[in-house]
């Protein structure tokens, strides 16, 4: 990534690859299914309605292989002495840092497939709406930890609103 | 219109009124027994709007069936209003402690809602019109954080309302809970009165108004001169009662607008049929908007509004009237010396201007030049727009966090945008489309000078 979403301390704890190997599975899946549906269709059916449907699906599918690992790399976060730093995004990047004081809460959230992959995703909450920093695929001990970590940190020097 | 002293004013009770309502400790107490009435007749009232709105909206009533409908609105909205109020009124009771104001109510589930009264906020005074005609108020109760923060007290007399907005805003600040001893009304002094005078004339040079009326004349004027064109005429209905919500938003809740200066904050006190009176503290001030639309800035006429944390979520609800107004109208010199005393440094002429970058021009071609982000070493200052100007300050003591974005077309310009972020409410600071690197320095900065 280029020199303008450099981290502050130096390096980026990287999320897990699980994450795009999930994605990936959704991915193809959803593609798939929508490809067997258009096979289905163009069979038994109509082909000028089956073809789009089994192009859509295999255009899903092949987006979704090669978004999913590239989105993977582009997150990371890492604590910096005074503040907590994400990114994330590779179309539209986006940086944002955090003092801890500011921290009003911290979000561990894990759907069945991240449960089965063993990844959550933590978002940290401030009295503004806009700070959305939510990190996706962290392994789910890294992710309490993160937690437990960051709302020490925030108790520590809470400035309060 | 300042030779007549706004009647809100409150003026100083005599010595020696109890500082906490008689029975508020032990036994709790009840609101004012009127409750049941008026919460009839404000909804009877809303049934009367709400038939007028399926009327604007092309319900088709004959005369008969149209008073038929309106004795029902009025009839029902009354019954069960006055069944309502009066449950809640039976129901509900407050009691004051030493730590706490404590809500009980509910009639099926109780409901005991604890208010710690360092948790307090800011405590408002509403009186809508109904219930201001028989001298009675609601009591509003703002705490920090959560969708759920703000409670209510409906109705109690307005002496009792401001007795206890006195109680608790001393007790939040930390005043002890010695019941026995009267909290004095604490001296305030008007800073300024804006005239409805001034507030109509406003309202009549801000662009949608302009925009309402322009509508309707030209609906008019489509509607009477081409021929079989009557239907046109129709949209004057809804063009019409948007202009009627601009003038009731404007004119009517801002008549009077009263601004003062306690010891631990500004007062608002607005409104001709339904009054409020808000208090704003001083160190709950997130962030200060400026706007300055078209017209009124060749008139140097600026708006000023406040975020406050808790504010964001119910601005919206009240009738569309935002309580994050602090100056509806006001001259440059006023408005800046009361942004100083929210903010201090935070004169937007005396910081550093960091333009955005001139490759911006393609995302606005005559927005660019006039957008630019700077900093004193107190405030952070973002400024935009060329057609209606708008200036956010945000203090870097208050500062949330700090974003930096960059979108693949922002990649392809080498811009970048940094958000400053605050509270839900009317300041939004960010400097959009800056050179890539100097966002990234500036963001830098904004993160060192965030409290730690």
């Amino acid at each position: 990534m280029s020199d303008l979403f450099t981290s502050p301390t130096g390096d980026w704890t990287a999320v897990s690859p699980r994450l795009a190997t999930a994605r990936r599975l959704i991915g193809v899946s959803c593609g798939g299914v929508l490809l067997l549906v258009g096979i289905v269709v163009t069979v038994l059916l109509w082909w000028w309605l089956g073809v789009p449907i089994a192009i859509v699906g295999i255009v899903i599918a092949a987006w979704v292989w090669w978004w999913a690992p590239r989105n993977r790399r582009s997150w990371g976060y890492t604590e910096g002495p005074e503040d907590f730093v994400v990114r994330g995004g590779i179309m539209f990047r986006r940086l944002v840092a955090v003092p801890y004081g500011r921290m009003q809460f911290v979000d561990v959230e894990a759907g069945p497939v991240a449960r089965q992959f063993g990844f959550a995703t933590v978002t940290l909450h401030t009295a503004s709406t806009k700070t959305a920093a939510g990190i996706p695929g962290v392994p789910i001990d890294e992710a309490n930890r993160l937690r437990n970590r960051l709302t020490e940190l925030g108790d520590s020097g809470g400035a309060g609103v | 219109m300042s030779e007549l002293p706004p009647d809100d004013l409150e003026s100083p009770e005599e010595p020696g009124t109890p500082a906490v309502p008689a029975g508020a400790q032990t036994e709790g107490r009840r609101t004012h027994p009127l409750t049941a009435l008026v919460q009839g007749g404000i909804w009877a009232g809303l049934g009367i709007v709400g038939l007028f709105n399926a009327f604007v909206n092309g319900d088709s009533f004959s005369l008969f069936s149209g008073v038929i409908a309106v004795a029902a609105a009025v009839a029902g909205g009354l019954l069960i209003g006055l069944i309502a109020g009066f449950l809640r009124w039976y129901f509900t009771r407050y009691f004051i402690d030493g730590t706490e104001l404590r809500i009980e109510s509910g009639v099926i589930f109780r409901t005991s809602r604890r208010i710690p009264y360092e948790r307090l906020q800011s405590v408002d005074i509403d009186e809508p019109f109904l219930a201001r005609l028989v001298k009675l108020s609601e009591l509003h109760m703002e705490m920090a954080g959560g969708g759920e923060s703000r409670s209510t007290l409906r109705f109690l007399p307005l002496d009792e309302s401001r007795q206890l907005r006195r109680v608790l805003l001393a007790r939040a600040h930390g005043a002890g809970a010695d019941e026995a001893v009267a909290v004095a009304e604490e001296q305030r002094e008007v800073i300024t009165v804006v005239g409805p005078d001034r507030i109509i004339i406003g309202t009549l040079l801000s662009l949608d108004f302009l925009f309402a009326v322009a509508a309707i004349v030209t609906l008019l004027i489509v509607g009477f001169a081409v021929p079989d064109a009557w239907a046109v005429l129709g949209g004057i209905i809804p063009t019409g009662f948007w202009l009627v919500q601009i003038i009731g938003s404007r004119v009517i809740a801002q008549w009077n607008f009263t601004l003062s200066r306690g010891s631990r904050g500004l007062r608002i006190e607005r409104g001709l049929l339904s009054r409020s009176s808000q208090t704003i503290p001083y160190e709950r001030v997130q962030g200060i908007a400026v706007v300055e639309p078209f017209i009124w800035r060749k008139l140097g006429w600026q708006r000023l509004s406040v975020d406050i944390a808790g504010y964001g979520a119910s601005a919206d609800e009240e009738n569309g009237v935002s309580d994050t107004t602090l100056l509806p109208i006001s001259d440059p010199p006023l408005a800046r010396a009361v942004a100083e005393e929210l903010i201090a440094g935070s004169d937007p002429d005396s910081v550093e201007r960091t333009p955005v970058s001139r490759r911006s021009w393609v995302f606005a071609p005559i927005g660019y030049r006039f957008r630019w982000v700077g900093a004193s070493d107190r405030t952070f200052v973002a400024r935009e727009g060329w057609i209606s100007r708008h200036t956010d300050l945000v203090p870097h003591h208050k500062t949330q966090s700090v974003a930096l974005r960059q979108g693949p077309l922002q990649r392809w310009r080498k811009v970048a945008t940094i958000e400053v972020h605050t509270p839900p409410g009317p300041v939004n600071a960010e400097g959009r489309h800056l050179d890539a690197l100097v966002a990234r320095e500036i963001a830098d900065q904004q993160i060192a000078r965030a409290p730690h």
